[in-house]
């Protein structure tokens, strides 16, 4: 080590951030050479300064403010669990929206279809077509695609990523698909066109004053409503609570949208 | 498959873990505003931030530096919210040139300013420190006044550890030659030679 080579690199040393063989180098160096000693003895004792500035403590009523909102807040969270989901959850959420148009009667309940369509798109090596973490973008690719306006909610303060979206073939119909996921688990949820009063079967359940569907199919469960002619399906893994939430967060969404 | 922790236990997990670094979250709040009511307004949102993202939080990994990033996210939001500059010289070559006068005169022997440093006041630090760049003054409030690792401090900053390097060694330069400066001001020591 020369003296250029040491001073390119004697902060980190004075730091205590170099490897071994490094710092054995530059060691060495000091020893032999007066000036780069010196130059080190001199950012040693500037530090030492800059460590010794005096350490304020933070004013105890500001403590106090901050231990009272966040109590407050935790029991909030409490009566919200799906804000308080744990990392440790392994679940992974494959969120798929599917838009589609007033159609014929369905033979079969369109629930059912959108529950097949999660678990094939679940086994693509691709599920998204369109891959992309931007709600804007997904948006955007779907208008540009297939002419829908698509609202693609925000569930990240769930943990819960956006994958991308997908063009789906519903019915023979184009339709919307937007995948989530958190973790390794897969969920999905389904939007549908309402072809008549027969597509929602299952058990009516009221979630912050709206009125939903749900039931079990093949181990998923659902989440359903309609709405201005086209009917939403949220299909998961995920408890009843995780899905209403997401649900009620897809109608915030769209209302937000509708009043722009 | 889906549980989750009780609130109590919740906050009081967040008290243990995240609000023992409350002082050091001021400190570094007061040095990135240069303002008291504004850190304290910055500690408390970073602090109900970090508390709603808790359970994103990994129990194995460094709580203050995931404090610190969620504390300078939320200063960086603020400040971009009202507009003001950001980064201030950060690329500008005014503070570059700055910065090359500071290191000609790192290399010779102890200079007077080098001296009055060894006695400085830390209210002369403080205000230098104010005065000083963001870009320059955030790595060294980490790892100078907070002592933070160049790799605690790089994920901090969201950049590699050879940027918190240069930075660091930049930003003390400048604060020794805004001290001298200050030094000779206030008849400390002499005009340099
Ligand atoms: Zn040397």
């Amino acid at each position: 080590m020369n003296c250029d080579t040491f001073l390119a690199c004697m902060h980190p040393y004075v730091d205590g951030e170099l490897g071994v063989s490094d710092t054995v180098a530059a060691d060495t160096h000091a020893a032999e050479c007066p000036r780069c000693r010196s130059v080190t003895a001199r950012e040693r004792a500037f530090r030492q300064l800059l460590r010794s500035q005096p350490r304020e403590t933070a004013p105890p009523e500001l403590r106090r403010r901050i231990v009272t909102r966040i109590r407050r807040s935790s029991r909030a969270a409490a009566l919200r669990p799906w804000l308080a989901l744990p990392a440790a959850a392994a679940v992974a959420a494959l969120l798929a929206v599917t838009l589609l148009p007033l159609t014929e009667r369905p033979a079969r309940g369109v629930v059912a279809e959108l529950v097949d369509k999660h678990i094939a798109f679940a086994q693509l090596e691709r599920p998204a077509e369109f891959v992309s973490a931007d709600r804007r973008a997904v948006g955007a690719w779907f208008l540009e695609r297939a002419g829908l306006s698509v609202s693609v909610p925000d569930y990240s303060p769930a943990g819960i990523r956006l994958v991308g979206a997908r063009i789906a073939d519903v019915r023979g119909r184009r339709a919307a698909y937007i995948l989530y996921e958190k973790g390794r688990t897969l969920l999905s949820v389904f939007v549908a066109p309402a072809s008549g009063e027969g597509d929602l079967v299952g058990a009516r359940v009221t979630y912050r004053g709206q009125v939903y569907v749900t039931r079990v199919q093949k181990g998923y469960r659902t989440v359903a409503w309609t709405e201005g002619g086209v009917v939403f399906g949220l299909v998961s893994m995920l408890d009843d609570e995780a899905l209403l939430e997401c649900a009620d967060r897809l109608r915030d969404e769209r209302a937000r949208q509708t009043r722009l | 498959m889906i549980g989750w922790r009780p609130g109590r236990d919740r906050s009081r997990e967040f008290e243990e873990v995240a609000l023992v670094h409350l002082d050091a979250l001021y400190r570094s709040a007061l040095r990135l505003t240069r303002n008291r009511a504004e850190a304290e307004d910055v500690v408390q949102d970073t602090c109900l931030r970090a508390f709603r993202s808790f359970h994103r939080f990994n129990p194995g990994t460094n709580c203050r530096a995931w404090l610190f990033t969620i504390l300078r996210n939320t200063f960086l939001n603020r400040v971009r919210g009202a507009g003001r500059e950001l980064y201030e010289g950060d690329a500008g070559s005014a503070w570059d040139a700055l910065v090359e006068r500071a290191s000609d005169r790192a290399g010779g022997g102890a200079t007077p300013e080098e001296q009055f440093l060894e006695t400085a006041l830390h209210g002369d630090v403080d205000r230098a420190l104010r005065a000083l760049p963001l870009a320059f003054r955030e790595p060294i409030v980490l790892v100078d006044l907070e002592g933070l690792s160049y790799r605690e401090a790089a994920e901090v900053l969201g950049c590699p550890v050879g940027t918190v390097m240069s930075r660091l060694s930049r930003g003390r330069r400048l604060l020794r030659r805004a001290l001298g400066d200050f030094a000779r001001e206030h008849g400390y020591v002499g005009e340099p030679e």
